[in-house]
C-alpha cells in the first residue's frame, strides 16, 4: 500500500509543482501586480520601502492600491475596447458556425476510409505557422492583388468608391475566423459522429422533410458539440492581438493590443496587468456561461 | 441520402478552398520573380537563396530548433506522467492546471510569465525563458493525448500485471509505457509543432539578441515585406506537414483531442 | 519503430546542442562572455555606417554585434524587461535622463577619449548630463515633414507649418497621401508646437487640445507609421509625412537613385521642432567597457562621424567632421540649422508615471476615435 502512494506521489508531483511553480504562481503574481503603483521610471514602484526608490528619484509611493482599477473604470474607453473585442469575438464564432458546420458534418456522414483523409486535411493548414496565416491574407486583400482589384472593379461599376480592404476591420475578422475555424470544425465533427442515423430515419419515416430532420433532430444533438466550438473560438479571439496588428487599421486595437502595448511600449505594468485581470474575469465568466449551458442541456434530457 | 450528401458537398468544398488557397498563394508568390506579391512575373529560386544567406535567419531557425526540441522534451515527460497521474488517480487539481493554460488566451500567459521571471526569479530573459514557457503550455496538450489513450485501453492489464507480482515501476517500463508510446510521440510531434510555431507567448518571453523563427518572420512581414517571407513560410510548412503527417500515423486520435 | 523515434530524437538533441557550442555564434548569456571579444551594440535602425562598423572590427580585433530600436519607448522597455549584456547604448536626451536616474549608467572614463574635444561645446552641457559623466553626443535628428516637392507645390499647400498635417483644408487636397509618426511623444509634441505651446507642456488641458486636433485630422491620415514611410514617399505613394530628418534624407537620396520625375524636401515647420540629441552610454550591464570606450573615443574621429552624416544626413555635434561632410549636406538647414531655426528646436524630457498614464490613454483615444 505504502509503495502505491509512494509512486503517486512520485508520478503526479513533478507535472503539478511545475505548472504551480511556472503557471499558478505567476497568475497570482499578476493580481498582485495590478494593485501596486508603477514605477518613476517604468515596472514598479516598490511593495515596502521607498527609500532606495526615492533616492533613484522615484515618486516615494509604494504598497498597494486601487489606483489602477480606478483609473480603468474612470473612462469609458476601456469599456469600448472590451465591447468591439467581444463584439469581434462574437462574429467570428458565428461566422466560423456556419462555415464549420457542412465540413463536419460531411466528414461524419463519410465512409470511414475517408474521414482520417478529411480531418487530417482539416488540420494541416492550422499546423502552420499562425503567422504565415495572417501573412497570406496580407498578400489577397493588399492594394495591389487581383482581388483587391477585382473587388474595386465590381464596385467602381455599382457607382462606389474602391475600398481598401487591407487594415481594417474586415481584414481583421477575414484573419480571425481564418485562423479559427478548424477549431470549430473539430469539436463540431467529434460530436457529429457519435450521431445514431437511426434517428434520423425514422424521422424521415415520420415525414419530416430535410430541414426539419436537421433542425429538430440533429441540430440539438450537436449542441455540446457547438458549445465546444465556440469556446475554443471565441476566448482566443478575445485575447487575440497579432491579428489586430498586422491585419487592422489604426483603430483596430484590442485588449490584447493594449495590454500588449502597457508592457513593451508605455511600461505601466500595473495598468496592464489590471487589463489582464480584466480579460481573465471576461474569459471565466464565457466559459462559465458555456459549461453552464452545456449542463442544463444534459440536464433535460437531451 | 444521396441528394443530401450534394449539398453538403456544395457547401463544404468552399470551406476547404478558404482554408487551402491562401496557403497556396503564399508557396506560389515564393517561386515569383517579383518583389511585390502582386502578379506572377517568373519563376525563381532566387528568394530561397537570399534566405539561405540570412545569417540572422538561420541563427533563428537554430534557435528554435533547439527550444522545440527541449521544451517537448520536458513537456512529453512531465505531460506523461500528468496524463497517467490524472487517469489513474482521478485528481482534481492537477487537470485544472494542466488544462487551464491551454482554454486562456496566450497573451495571459505570455506577460504573467514575463512579470514573474523579471520580478520573482530575476531570471535574464533568453532561451531558457522562452522553453520554461513552452513547455508550461505543451504539458496540457501531451496530458490529453495520453490521457485520451489510456481511456481507450482496458484497465484489467494493469491490474493483472500487479497481482502477478510486478511493481509499479515495472508495470510501467514493460507494459503502460509501450502501449501509450504512439499516444506520447505524438504528443511529442505537437509539442515540437506548438513550440516551433508559438508567437504570442514567445513575443513576450523572449530575450534580446537572440532571434526567434517567428518573431523574425513578424518583424520581417511589419518592416520589410519580401518574397523571402514567403520562402520560409513555405519551407516552415513543409516541416509542419511531414510532422502532423506522423503524429497522425501514430496516433490518429491525437488530433481529434483537442 | 517507435524506440526509433526515440532515438532519431535525442540524436536531433544532441546535434543541435554541439553545433550550438561550436558555432558560436553567440547565444548571449552565458558568464563567458569575458573571453569573448565582442562589443554589444544597441543602437536605432540605420543609425551607423557599416563600412564604420566594420573598420572598427579591424581596428580592434574584435566583433560587434548590433541590436536594434525604433524608438526611444521600445528601448527603455526592452531594458526595463530584462535586456542584458548590452554594453553602448545610443539614446535620446529623455531617454537618457531616464536612464541616468536609474543609475543604469557606467560612468565614463575621459581619459580614455581624448577625442571628446572634437564636439561643438555648445552640445556638452546638456540638462540631463551637464558634466557629461555618462554621455558622449553621437548625433542628432530633428523631427519635421518631408514632402514630395513637385506634389505640394503644385497643389499649393505650405510646406513651411505643421497645418499641411492637421489643417483639414489643407489635408483633404492630401486625403490618404499622409503619415504621421506611431510615436505618442512625437506627435504630441508635433500638435503642441503647432498650437503655439512648448513640446514638453504638460498641463492636461493643453493635451486635452492637442488631442482634439489630431483627432480631428486623423481621418486625412494614411496610418500612424515609424518606419515604411521612407520608402512609400521615395516611390511617389506618400506625399507628405511626418518624421526624421535623416530618414527624409534618405528618403530624397533614393528617389534621386531611382531617377523619379520628383524629388523629396524635408524642411522645419516654423512653429519650431523637437530635437532628438542622440549620445553614446554605456550600460552598466555591459562586459566590454574597454572596447565600448574605444569605440566611443573611435566614433568621436572626425572622419568616422562624418561617415555616419554623409551615409544618413543625421546632424553632427563633432566639428572635427565638418572638413569630411559632403558640402550640401552642410548648407542644408533642415539637417544644420542656424541659430534662429535652433532657437525654435526643443528637445523631449521624460515624464513622470501620472502623465505617462494619462498619455496612454490620450493615445489609445487617439486611436480609437
Amino acid at each position: 500500500m505504502n509503495r502505491l502512494r509512494l509512486t503517486r506521489w512520485l508520478v503526479s508531483l513533478p507535472p503539478t509543482l511545475f505548472l504551480l511553480l511556472f503557471f499558478v504562481a505567476p497568475s497570482l503574481l499578476m493580481i498582485v501586480t495590478s494593485f501596486r503603483y508603477p514605477g518613476e521610471f517604468g515596472g514598479l514602484a516598490p511593495l515596502s520601502t521607498p527609500e532606495m526608490d526615492l533616492a533613484e528619484g522615484g515618486s516615494g509611493l509604494y504598497g498597494l492600491t486601487l489606483e489602477t482599477y480606478r483609473f480603468f473604470f474612470s473612462d469609458i474607453l476601456y469599456a469600448e475596447i472590451f465591447l468591439k473585442s467581444f463584439a469581434i469575438a462574437t462574429a467570428t464564432t458565428l461566422i466560423c458556425l456556419v462555415m464549420a458546420y457542412p465540413v463536419a458534418m460531411l466528414i461524419a456522414r463519410s465512409t470511414k476510409k475517408y474521414r482520417n483523409l478529411m480531418v487530417l486535411l482539416v488540420v494541416l493548414p492550422f499546423a502552420s505557422n499562425f503567422l504565415i496565416r495572417i501573412y497570406a491574407w496580407m498578400i489577397i486583400l493588399g492594394p495591389e492583388s487581383t482581388f483587391s482589384h477585382l473587388i474595386n472593379s465590381i464596385l467602381g461599376v455599382l457607382g462606389f468608391e474602391p475600398v481598401m480592404l487591407l487594415f481594417s476591420p474586415f481584414a481583421v475578422l477575414v484573419g480571425t475566423v481564418y485562423v479559427h475555424l478548424p477549431f470549430m470544425i473539430l469539436p463540431l465533427y467529434t460530436n457529429l459522429e457519435k450521431h445514431d442515423p437511426v434517428l434520423l430515419d425514422a424521422a424521415q419515416d415520420l415525414g419530416a422533410n430535410r430541414w426539419q430532420r436537421f433542425w429538430r433532430v440533429t441540430w440539438p444533438q450537436s449542441l455540446p458539440g457547438v458549445f465546444s466550438g465556440s469556446a475554443l473560438v471565441f476566448i482566443p479571439v478575445l485575447g487575440m492581438f497579432a491579428i489586430p496588428d498586422i491585419l487592422g487599421g489604426t483603430g483596430d486595437i484590442l485588449i490584447g493590443n493594449l495590454i500588449k502595448d502597457q508592457f513593451l511600449g508605455t511600461r505601466d505594468w500595473p495598468f496592464g496587468s489590471t487589463l489582464s485581470i480584466m480579460l481573465t474575469l471576461a474569459v471565466l465568466s464565457v466559459a462559465g456561461l458555456a459549461t453552464w449551458f452545456a449542463r442544463s442541456r444534459a440536464a433535460s434530457g437531451n | 441520402m444521396k441528394r443530401n450528401n450534394l449539398t453538403l458537398w456544395l457547401a463544404a468544398i468552399p470551406v476547404y478552398a478558404f482554408l487551402y488557397i491562401p496557403l497556396i498563394v503564399v508557396i506560389v508568390y515564393s517561386f515569383n520573380d517579383s518583389r511585390l506579391n502582386a502578379e506572377w512575373v517568373g519563376f525563381t529560386l532566387d528568394w530561397y537563396y537570399k534566405l539561405f544567406n540570412n545569417g540572422e535567419m538561420l541563427l533563428a531557425a537554430r534557435n528554435s530548433l533547439i527550444i522545440a526540441i527541449t521544451a517537448s522534451l520536458l513537456a512529453t515527460v512531465l505531460g506523461t506522467m500528468a496524463g497517467l497521474a490524472i487517469h489513474r488517480y482521478r485528481l482534481k487539481v492537477l487537470p485544472v492546471l494542466a488544462f487551464t493554460p491551454i482554454a486562456m488566451p496566450e497573451i495571459l500567459l505570455g506577460v504573467s510569465l514575463l512579470l514573474f521571471f523579471l520580478q520573482v526569479l530575476n531570471l535574464t530573459l533568453g532561451m531558457v525563458s522562452i522553453i520554461i514557457a513552452h513547455t508550461t503550455f505543451c504539458i496540457g496538450f501531451v496530458a490529453i493525448i495520453v490521457r485520451a489513450r489510456l481511456q481507450g485501453m482496458d484497465d484489467s492489464i494493469f491490474e493483472a500485471a500487479r497481482d502477478l507480482g510486478a511493481t509499479p515501476w515495472q508495470t510501467f517500463r514493460l507494459i503502460t509505457l509501450p502501449l501509450i508510446m504512439p499516444a506520447v510521440a505524438a504528443g511529442a510531434l505537437m509539442s515540437f509543432t506548438l513550440s516551433i510555431d508559438d508567437f504570442v507567448i514567445t513575443f513576450f518571453t523572449k530575450g534580446v539578441g537572440e532571434p526567434i523563427l517567428p518573431i523574425q518572420i513578424y518583424t520581417m512581414i511589419k518592416i520589410s515585406v519580401t518574397p523571402e517571407v514567403n520562402a520560409i513560410s513555405t519551407l516552415l510548412m513543409l516541416l509542419t506537414l511531414v510532422l502532423i503527417i506522423l503524429a497522425n500515423r501514430l496516433d490518429a486520435g491525437a488530433l481529434r483531442g483537442e | 519503430m517507435k524506440a526509433g523515434i526515440i532515438r532519431s530524437y535525442l540524436v536531433c538533441l544532441l546535434i543541435s546542442i554541439l553545433t550550438g557550442c561550436t558555432s558560436g555564434s553567440g547565444s548571449g548569456d552565458n558568464p563567458s562572455n569575458q573571453q569573448d571579444n565582442i562589443l554589444r551594440l544597441f543602437n536605432w535602425n540605420n543609425y551607423i555606417s557599416q563600412k564604420t562598423v566594420e573598420r572598427f572590427e579591424q581596428m580592434c580585433q574584435c566583433r560587434v554585434t548590433q541590436d536594434y530600436y525604433s524608438d526611444n519607448e521600445e528601448l527603455l522597455a526592452k531594458l526595463a524587461a530584462g535586456a542584458t549584456g548590452y554594453d553602448l547604448l545610443v539614446p535620446t536626451g529623455d531617454a537618457m535622463d531616464t536612464l541616468i536616474r536609474q543609475g543604469a549608467l557606467r560612468e565614463l572614463d575621459k581619459s580614455k577619449i581624448p577625442n571628446l574635444k572634437n564636439i561643438d561645446p555648445g552640445y556638452l552641457r546638456t540638462k540631463f548630463d551637464p558634466d557629461n559623466h555618462y554621455s558622449v553626443p553621437y548625433a542628432n535628428t530633428i523631427t519635421l515633414l518631408g514632402f514630395n516637392r513637385e506634389k505640394i507645390t503644385a497643389l499649393g499647400l505650405p510646406t513651411d507649418s505643421w497645418a499641411i498635417i492637421f489643417e483639414p483644408e489643407y489635408l483633404k487636397k492630401i486625403k490618404g497621401r499622409v503619415t504621421v509618426l506611431d510615436s505618442q511623444r512625437e506627435l504630441l509634441a508635433a500638435a503642441l508646437k503647432y498650437l503655439g505651446y512648448s513640446a514638453h507642456d504638460t498641463d492636461e488641458a493643453h493635451w486635452q487640445q492637442a488631442k482634439a486636433l489630431i483627432i480631428r485630422a486623423k481621418p486625412f491620415w494614411a496610418a500612424f507609421n515609424n518606419t515604411s514611410y521612407i520608402r512609400e514617399l521615395a516611390v511617389g505613394n506618400l506625399w507628405v509625412a511626418h518624421g526624421y530628418s535623416n530618414d527624409m534624407f534618405q528618403a530624397a537620396q533614393d528617389a534621386k537613385k531611382t531617377g523619379r520625375q520628383f524629388s523629396i524636401d524635408f524642411v522645419i515647420p516654423k512653429e519650431g521642432a523637437v530635437l532628438s540629441l542622440d549620445s553614446m552610454v554605456l550600460h552598466r550591464s555591459g562586459h566590454r567597457p574597454d572596447l565600448a570606450h574605444r569605440f566611443i573615443n573611435f566614433m568621436l574621429e572626425g572622419e568616422n562621424s562624418a561617415e555616419l552624416t554623409n551615409l544618413t544626413g543625421s546632424g553632427n555635434p563633432n566639428l572635427d567632421a565638418r572638413p569630411y561632410i559632403h558640402p550640401e549636406i552642410i548648407a542644408n538647414p533642415a539637417i544644420f540649422p542656424d541659430a534662429a531655426q535652433f532657437a525654435r528646436l526643443e528637445m523631449l524630457e521624460d515624464i513622470n508615471h501620472t502623465q505617462r498614464r494619462l498619455l496612454s490613454r490620450i493615445w489609445t483615444e487617439i486611436k480609437l476615435r
